[in-house]
């Protein structure tokens, strides 16, 4: 277990370099800098040579990412060039806990809702009630988050006045205020996720009914809920969390839209904003957090096969 | 006789230059103007303290006045800083008005004296005296790193402190857009900061903004969030009414504007176009908005082929049709341009330039006539860089591209994302490209930086004599009839050799719930929340 863990580390290292790297190069290759960003329409060619220098950026690349690496371990993540914010505060302290919070939110949502109609649709299959969460599970594959988003807000937020339409409120600081907040940003973020789990908890739970044990199990005379809870569901568990570990990369990216329709201020806004002013250090701060949560997230799926499916306990 | 008072020459210029079109005749008015009480009509009404919620859309670089390039930020720094000088807006005229300065006097055409308000601190307490005054527009001047406004001064040759509250300003030449550079806002290069939180902060200055003006900086959070508080010891008489500001920094315009319409923000600093009709219809919502001091236009490389054919760029100036462009593309929004200079600066814009066929504007005809004496007869196809830009989108491009293949040009349009847009216009790696100068309150800024031989705004590569002269001239000459004159020339041969074809002039909008009190709109694309107070 000990070595398990220890070589997963080991590859987790090794993956970040080469993604820290490859980010930094793909960056610095496409054309504009952060200079000619922040002066705007101020532009002068004195100002613009002052202020590479000052800002660093004069330095071959390879200096400017040796000195992003020792400053990035040390715990020293700088400074945004043209606004100064703190990068550690701003990333790990303030966007961080946002997006998390979105992303658990919406999965939680996505779990709640989404396995109970899996399971339903299942169930009943081949009845008006299947066809009706198909016709739903597709319609929320196929809408625009975004676009969701915008309906959301118009629907509930101007037209009802029922939700607020913006801003974030930690659930730690104020639970009610925070669930309040988070309510209709997660919501346009779970859809897809939903209509993923359902689809999948459909599929994966008709065919585990079809299994010899299933039919043995209602030979023995087992309760129609024990059979699909227990029996079924079980082995629907284990594709389930493969998927939602491999989703992690799909939800972050919906999470980005849904920042920007909400205006929270999380992870996906900051490398969104960051790539387009060219906030090199900003990106990487942010590629190193989510990389670094992908892994950790595969890693926990991994850990949780053996306990999911006894059968793959190392002997 | 003989001795000039140029003071009231300066005043009268001022007056006039931004009395808003037809509204003002008469002369010396100017000198009124000037004289008047710091802040304009003071709302009857007693003091309300409150907290204002307002969404900004536009991008905010950073809090440090000498070193923004954006206007969005410059809404905020108005309210945190003050200038030796600043503008307002009785509704009919925009003038010019000491701020910190108490007074303003010149000696001669050269030399400009300022008495400053005694018992003025920054918001960390030290003193704003002649000597903060001499260091901060020092630091624009000459300081190191080097302020993209900079330019703004750089005809100032020394400053004198002659006592503790008096500085002295003397320049190389006589300098006619000196007002706009002192005021702490549209200016920049007269925005006075902290000598000792500059000390204190370095680098970090635009994070930590240490001022005069009404408010204190609290916090920002980026993406999130700009906090500011009441300066209680702010040194206009019961200013500012609000206790707390918040400004939400949003990114997304649609977002915000659901949110001004339901209830959650009391303001916005800016529209895209498209919402603009509904924000006007809400009963709930006053726009504001009037045409100011920019223009839209598509402008073309002069360096290279096709556009090194001065007939060639005739014929795209003669072939864009504005009003469709203003219909389809602005939605119904902005006035047809036929030169830089824009309705506000009134001494210099003629509004009746329509009748007097001076300008660029659709003529079909004469688009063909040029384009058959071009150089090159075949299909042009020149590269049209596009980007996402503010209240305007890509629509330009799109709208333009039909008329100018109905002359034998299909542009081919490469949209690209904004900083690699600039990368490529600042490069002169463009034939065409498509953009609005915004926030200009005098025809040098509009014309100078942007036209003139070699200078850095200078992106379509064009020098023209004639031009460059006339601006030159312009500069150092105070008195309004012939400044005028000398702009028409250069304006005439800016137009007539088409380094841009001009499109249009357009508001910029301010949007304020009904909530709001006390708000005075000024047509500079200011935020100024001195007066606000909420309901």
């Amino acid at each position: 277990m000990l070595l398990f863990v220890g070589r997963k580390l080991a590859q987790t290292i090794f993956i970040l370099l080469m993604v820290s790297i490859v980010s930094f190069t793909l960056l610095k290759l496409a054309p504009g800098d952060p200079v000619q960003m922040a002066l705007g329409s101020e532009y002068s060619q004195e100002a613009y040579a002052s202020l590479t220098h000052e800002m660093g950026l004069d330095q071959s690349l390879v200096v400017q990412y040796g000195h992003w690496l020792w400053g990035f371990i040390t715990g020293d993540w700088g400074r945004s060039y043209v606004g100064r914010t703190p990068i550690f505060q701003y990333a790990f302290v303030e966007a961080l806990p946002v997006t998390l919070t979105l992303a658990a939110s919406a999965l939680f949502l996505a779990i709640l809702i989404g396995v109970p109609l899996g399971v339903l649709s299942a169930a009943r299959q081949d009845t008006i009630l299947d066809a009706g969460t198909a016709a739903l599970s597709l319609t929320g594959t196929a809408f625009p988050s975004f676009y969701l988003g915008i309906l959301l807000i118009w629907i509930f937020g101007v037209h009802f006045g029922l939700f607020p339409t913006m801003g974030f409120v930690a659930p730690w600081q104020d639970f009610l205020d925070g669930v309040y907040h988070m309510t209709l940003p997660a919501l346009t973020l779970s859809t897809y996720f939903m209509a993923m789990i359902v689809r999948l908890v459909r599929a994966n739970l008709i065919e585990a009914l079809q299994q010899p044990y299933v039919a043995a199990a209602r030979a023995r005379g087992e309760s129609e809920r024990r059979v699909i809870w227990l029996h079924g569901m079980r082995n629907v568990l284990m594709p389930l969390v493969t998927v939602l570990g491999l989703q992690l990369g799909a939800l972050l990216q919906g999470a980005v839209l849904t920042e920007t329709v909400f205006s929270l201020p999380g992870v996906g806004q900051m490398i969104t904003n960051a790539v387009l002013n060219r906030e090199y250090l900003v990106v990487q701060a942010g590629v190193m957090m989510t990389g670094c949560l992908f892994i950790f997230v595969n890693l926990l799926v991994d850990l949780a096969y053996p306990w999911l499916d006894p059968r793959l306990k190392p002997r | 006789m003989g001795e000039i008072d140029h003071r009231n020459v300066l005043a009268k210029m001022l007056d006039r230059r931004f009395a808003r079109r037809g509204l003002l005749r008469g002369a010396g008015l100017g000198a009124a103007a000037l004289a008047v009480p710091a802040f304009g009509p003071q709302p009857v009404r007693a003091a309300e303290p409150g907290h204002i919620n307002l969404a900004f859309i536009e991008y905010i670089d950073t809090l440090d006045p000498h070193f923004t390039g954006f206007l969005g930020a410059i809404m905020v720094h108005n309210n945190i800083f003050n200038g030796l000088l600043k503008i307002t807006y009785d509704g009919q005229k925009v003038s010019f008005v000491p701020d910190l300065a108490e007074s303003w006097d010149m000696p001669d055409d050269k030399t400009h004296i300022f008495k400053i308000r005694p018992n003025v601190h920054f918001h960390d307490g030290t003193a704003c005296d002649a000597e903060a005054i001499k260091w901060s527009l020092e630091r624009v001047a000459s300081g190191k790193p080097t302020s993209p406004h900079a330019w703004k001064l750089s005809k100032l040759q020394k400053i004198e402190i002659i006592d503790p509250l008096t500085v002295k300003l003397s320049f190389a030449t006589p300098y006619a857009f000196l007002p706009v550079a002192l005021t702490g806002s549209t200016g920049r290069a007269g925005t006075i900061v902290s000598r000792a939180a500059v000390e204190k902060y370095g680098k970090d200055f635009g994070r930590n903004p240490v001022g005069t003006g009404p408010f204190r900086f609290v916090s920002w959070r980026e993406n999130d969030s700009i906090e500011l508080e009441r300066n209680p010891d702010y040194f206009e008489e019961g200013l500012p009414k609000l206790d707390r500001v918040t400004i939400k920094i949003m990114n997304e315009a649609s977002s915000a504007v659901a949110a001004l319409m339901a209830g959650q923000v009391d303001g916005m600093n800016e529209s895209p176009l498209q919402f603009v009709k509904a924000l006007r219809a809400n009963p709930n919502l006053t726009v504001y908005g009037e045409p100011e001091g920019n223009y839209s236009f598509v402008a073309m490389n002069v360096r290279r082929a096709p556009f090194d054919d001065v007939e060639l760029r005739r014929a795209v100036a003669f072939a864009i049709d504005r009003e469709a462009i203003i219909k389809q593309a602005f939605f119904g929004i902005g006035e047809i341009a036929y030169s830089p200079i824009s309705p506000p600066m009134t001494g210099f814009f003629n509004k009746d330039i329509a009748k007097t066929g001076r300008g660029q504007f659709f003529d079909p005809e004469r688009a063909k006539k040029h384009r058959a004496a071009a150089k090159n007869q075949d299909v042009i196809e020149p590269v049209f860089i596009m980007s996402e830009q503010g209240p305007y989108g890509t629509r330009v491009a799109q709208t333009v591209l039909p008329m100018l293949e109905k002359i034998g040009i299909k542009p081919k349009l490469e949209l690209m994302e904004r900083a690699a847009w600039v990368a490529r216009r600042n490069a002169g790696d463009f034939d065409m490209f498509d953009l609005n100068w915004v926030g200009d309150l005098d025809p040098d800024e509009t014309l100078y930086p942007e036209f003139h031989s070699g200078e850095d705004w200078n992106y379509p590569g064009w020098s023209n004599a004639t031009f460059d002269k006339s601006v030159e001239e312009a500069q150092v000459v105070l008195d309004v009839e012939t400044r005028r004159k000398l702009y028409e020339t250069a304006e005439d041969a800016l137009m007539d050799e088409a380094p841009i074809a001009i499109i249009s002039h357009m508001p910029a909008f301010k949007i304020i719930s009904k909530r709001v009190q006390g708000f005075q709109y000024i047509p500079a694309d200011l935020f100024n929340l001195h007066t606000v107070s909420v309901a």
